[in-house]
């Protein structure tokens, strides 16, 4: 067995780094030993030296196991630079680089090899692993493994099931930043045999954490655009949707901050250029959903800041311990407005299908064979939720993923026990209970740092003083009507774009007046819509014009049409006469309903708000669309499924172009 | 099955005999009583010492051991693929294969998928060529009524001709089936497609003794005879030629004192039933019935050995040890 003297001389030449904490080489040593090991430490500990060395020691190919495709990147990087050969094999790269990936793997020329979990269950993966020699295998973010963590992730049942079988002397380390003692327990539980548990404290010193009270998205905004530049270094501001983003960068841009949107949906050329430029300090800041900062390596993100609260304390660490790695100060802002939880709630309520669709897509498995594309065609559910119920039904041990030839299929598992909805039930409470600490996390007045440490089970007595309640000045929100005025004229100026456009319809991208739940847009709309309060006012008809002439001054409009209403009576119809005046161009009141539809906001998602509206739409017009430039006018976006139909139908009918226009177009979780 | 890696290691050791495996199982399961995993942990001169291994031995089950986190990922993906691996000192492992095949036959490792129960309700074994008359196949068919209104398992090859009848009869009878495979379980591929709603609804077990990728090869069908013949208690031939699997399974059974009925042919047939029946097989009727015993002119010819005689006595090696 080498010493830890030995090992660190080892540790200068290669890694170039004098010394293993404690724990380090603790894990290290253990792992050399042919053990197993839970280590859950903090971000910026230094968790991946702990496979990294043995991992050049061992003399076989090491697999690591990770779902965080940019922290892949920048390892493989990293020890590449460092000359310890490292591959990584995942969906970004193509194909060619991944077999390539493999064949060095089999040579014996890949040291560590990271792979997406995914892959496990890839049959060329599968047969490649036949001629490798394996030395370790190491499972990154294992909070992933656990329904009870924060970020369960299906692919990780079988790397589980994978860990089981392996020789009980081939060494396994399974790290995260993040479990609470009940993840912790799943984790050791499912990893099985003995599994030795190190946990560090969670506790970080150089954190300054606030939460500023805000009784409106305007409040938060005025904040940033004030304070933001105040704040050291370059950071990361998290919002609640893909919306929100665009609106924060657009409103901090107008404000001279430099910044940038980001989020899942973005192409992954354009992702890994921001993440680099995050790296490089390029902008003041990131703005971004979720999405950003996994497994991103940076030392000196300064400050990051929350404008929605998010689901739970472990969400909430997990995302603001990418800051501050280096140990120097970093600022940690929540914005909290009581109303905020309507997000989150939305998120955990919405999260299952109903137990009758779980049943009917049991019902056709256990008839036949089917893959996922065969199922959705005869259970008529789509494929999102196809996707979760599948999920679900393979977690209870009732179906499972089969391969026939080169093709994926679902199969019953004979003498399965039937749906156990109470799981959900379950899952759908401790979810409910984690919001709950984390609005108590918003609103307590004891240390802000004790609490996310006791919530994630780290009950070292350290002295706090490093929140908004122990020591540091609290952030109180208040604004001039100078930055009043600043906001509603840039809510006026600014337009949210519907996209909507394919190149399959005669759809446009439209533009919308405003968004709904930020501006006193919404507050009128609801007035005339739901609370008899007469046509929309005049201000929503000057801003829908303006909206309109800033993205289609030099647009012909030959048409004006308008959706035909269900609860609210004639007040589409008045509003877009009104809109043809101003624009000199006819109005048609012939797009008429042609059977009863429900309300759009009563459905869940979007796939049931297209199957409310599809063919319901008719045109009586004898007149001739071919080529024609319509208008098309509503008064709320939301899903945009209504739109998109009438738009198919209209293209139907040989429309040149269709521009969507309409007054307010919805935030996620907004309550109409 | 957490030792999945370790079982698949040992049964497929290269070049080894069931029956040098199977003494290393009872060594160290039921002598030593120690896990599969502790066995191959032991240093190598544990292995020469207490195990009597020969370096050569050894040196294979070094081999083997530095495959195992390989076969771990294949056995990750065969359980996943909802298939079981039953190793001989399974409770689920069938005592009937083991009592007919003992120590020097018994595979070591069973790959199944499907209704495992089915491997200890009675069974009968169907078997015959692959190009067999209409008569074989129709006979094939009433023995397969018959066994599935007994509730018996019907076990067969997949192979043309009889074993697919015994199979489809099975089937048609809503009788329950093993179909023993002559390749890897991974490899049979739409098969499991085909049997899809049998296997679901329990009526079908399949089963392989070889490397789960293994493709089907001629060896691994005549590999694969002794299984099927060793799975079943009473054993149905529909028709035999005078040479090939069936020829020499049922030479081998009667051999070893098996049960073995095959079906009366009438005087103008070309295949070797009569001769089978001359050896000492029962003689039963087109629908199944046993027949009294032919008494031939040339009955005192010495391989002549009528069943109903003493026991044979069971050589040393053979004799059944317990595994369990």
């Amino acid at each position: 067995m080498m010493t830890r003297n030995e090992a660190e001389r080892i540790l200068q030449q290669q890694f170039g780094l004098n010394h293993f904490y404690d724990r380090q080489w603790e894990t290290i040593q253990s792992l050399m030993n042919g053990e197993r090991v839970l280590l859950i430490e903090k971000t910026g500990f230094g968790k991946s030296l702990c496979f990294q060395f043995p991992a050049t020691l061992f003399s076989g190919t090491t697999i690591v196991f990770s779902p965080l495709i940019a922290l892949m990147r920048d390892q493989v990087k990293a020890m590449n630079r460092l000359g310890v050969p490292a591959r990584c094999i995942n969906c970004e790269q193509t194909p060619e680089e991944n077999s390539n990936a493999i064949r060095d793997a089999q040579e014996g020329k890949v040291k560590i090899l990271y792979i997406a979990p995914e892959r496990q269950e890839n049959n060329e993966w599968i047969e490649a692993t036949r001629q490798m020699r394996l030395s370790m295998v190491v499972i990154d973010e294992a909070h992933c493994i656990s329904v009870w963590g924060h970020d369960f992730r299906p692919a990780f049942r079988r790397i589980i099931t994978l860990v089981n079988l392996l020789p009980v002397n081939l060494p396994v380390l399974a790290t995260t930043a993040t479990a609470t003692r009940r993840v912790e327990r799943d984790i050791a539980s499912q990893m099985g045999q003995k599994i030795k548990v190190l946990r560090g404290n969670l506790m970080r010193e150089n954190f300054k954490l606030f939460v500023a009270r805000a009784n409106s998205e305007d409040e938060k905004m005025v904040w940033l655009a004030r304070n933001l530049e105040k704040l050291p270094g370059t950071g990361i501001l998290y919002t609640g949707t893909r919306i929100a983003t665009d609106l924060y960068v657009h409103w901090l841009q107008r404000n001279n901050i430099s910044c940038i949107n980001y989020n899942a949906g973005l192409e992954a050329d354009t992702r890994i250029e921001i993440e680099d430029g995050l790296m490089k300090n390029r902008w003041k800041c990131v703005v971004s959903t979720n999405a950003l900062g996994m497994g991103i390596d940076k030392p000196d993100i300064r400050f990051i800041v929350h404008t929605q609260i998010p689901q739970s304390p472990v969400h909430y660490y997990q995302e603001i311990g990418r800051a501050g790695r280096d140990g120097k100060p970093a600022y940690i802002i929540l914005f909290y407005n009581p109303a905020d939880r309507q997000l989150p709630d939305a998120f955990i309520e919405g999260g299952r299908p109903a137990v009758a669709k779980y049943e009917r897509v049991i019902a056709a498995i256990r008839n036949e064979l089917l893959g996922e594309k065969e199922l959705m065609k005869q259970t008529n559910l789509k494929q999102t939720q196809i996707r979760v119920i599948k999920s679900d039904l393979i977690e209870q041990g009732i179906i499972r993923e089969v391969t026939i030839g080169r093709s994926k299929k679902l199969e019953y598992i004979r003498n399965s026990l039937p749906l156990n909805s109470h799981a959900f039930q379950e899952l759908r409470n401790a979810k409910k209970s984690d919001l709950e600490s984390m609005i108590q996390y918003a609103e307590t007045d004891q240390s802000r740092m004790k609490f996310l440490c006791e919530f994630l089970g780290d009950t070292t007595t350290a002295n706090f003083n490093n929140c908004d309640n122990s020591g540091l000045q609290k952030i109180h929100i208040d604004f001039s009507s100078e930055w009043q005025q600043k906001i509603d004229e840039f809510h006026e100026n600014y337009f949210p774009v519907l996209e909507i456009g394919t190149s399959k319809t005669a759809l446009v991208d439209g533009i919308a007046a405003s968004y709904y739940g930020i501006s006193r847009v919404g507050n009128a709309l609801h007035h005339s819509k739901y609370e008899n309060g007469g046509d929309f006012p005049d201000f929503l008809l000057q801003l829908t014009l303006k909206a309109f002439r800033k993205k289609f001054r030099d647009e012909r409009v030959d048409l004006i049409l308008y959706v035909p209403p269900t609860v609210s009576g004639n007040l589409v119809q008045n509003f877009a006469v009104k809109i043809g005046r101003s624009l000199n161009v006819p109005v048609s009141h012939d797009l008429v309903k042609i059977r009863q539809t429900k309300e759009q906001k009563i459905f869940e998602n979007s796939y049931l708000k297209g199957d409310n509206v599809r063919d319901a739409f008719q045109n009586n017009s004898l007149q001739n669309l071919t080529g024609k430039t319509i208008l098309l006018i509503d008064d709320i976006y939301d899903s945009g499924a209504t739109i998109k139909e009438i738009g198919r139908m209209l293209t139907h009918l040989g429309a040149g172009k269709i521009i969507p226009l309409v007054i307010a177009k919805t935030v996620g979780g907004d309550t109409l | 099955m957490i030792d999945s890696a370790y079982w698949m290691a040992l049964a497929h050791l290269p070049g080894w005999k069931h029956r040098r495996i199977n003494e290393l199982i009872i060594w160290f399961h039921h002598e030593k009583q120690i896990p599969i995993s502790d066995f191959f942990q032991l240093p190598n001169n544990i292995w020469q010492s207490e195990y009597q291994l020969t370096t050569k031995e050894i040196s294979d089950l070094c081999q083997a051991k530095a495959d195992l986190p390989n076969l771990a990922f294949l056995a990750e993906n065969l359980l996943n693929q909802g298939f079981e691996l039953i190793p001989i000192t399974s409770a689920n492992y069938p005592s009937t294969l083991k009592n007919n095949l003992k120590t020097t036959h018994a595979p070591s490792l069973l790959y199944v998928k499907g209704n495992i129960q089915l491997l200890h309700e009675n069974s009968i074994a169907i078997v015959g060529s692959r190009n067999a008359s209409n008569v074989a196949l129709q006979f094939t068919d009433n023995i397969a009524k018959r066994a599935s209104q007994d509730y018996q398992v019907i076990v067969s090859g997949f192979a043309k001709g009889v074993d697919r009848q015994a199979l489809d009869s099975a089937m048609k009878y809503r009788g329950h089936s093993i179909i023993v495979l002559p390749q890897g379980v991974l490899t049979f591929g739409t098969g499991y497609q085909t049997y899809y709603k049998q296997i679901v609804d329990g009526d079908v077990l399949v089963l392989s003794v070889f490397l789960p990728k293994a493709p089907w090869r001629p060896e691994l069908a005549m590999a694969r005879n002794p299984i099927i013949y060793g799975l079943a208690q009473d054993i149905y031939v529909a028709e035999s030629s005078e040479k090939g699997g069936t020829w020499s399974g049922v030479i081998d059974g009667i051999r070893k004192g098996r049960k073995i009925f095959v079906r009366n042919p009438e005087p103008h047939e070309k295949n070797a039933n009569e001769l089978l029946i001359r050896k000492g097989a029962i003689p039963v009727s087109f629908s199944g019935e046993v027949l009294p015993p032919k008494i031939y002119p040339d009955s005192l010819k010495p391989d002549f050995q009528p069943i109903a005689a003493e026991p044979t006595t069971t050589p040393e090696n053979e004799k059944q040890i317990s595994l369990f």
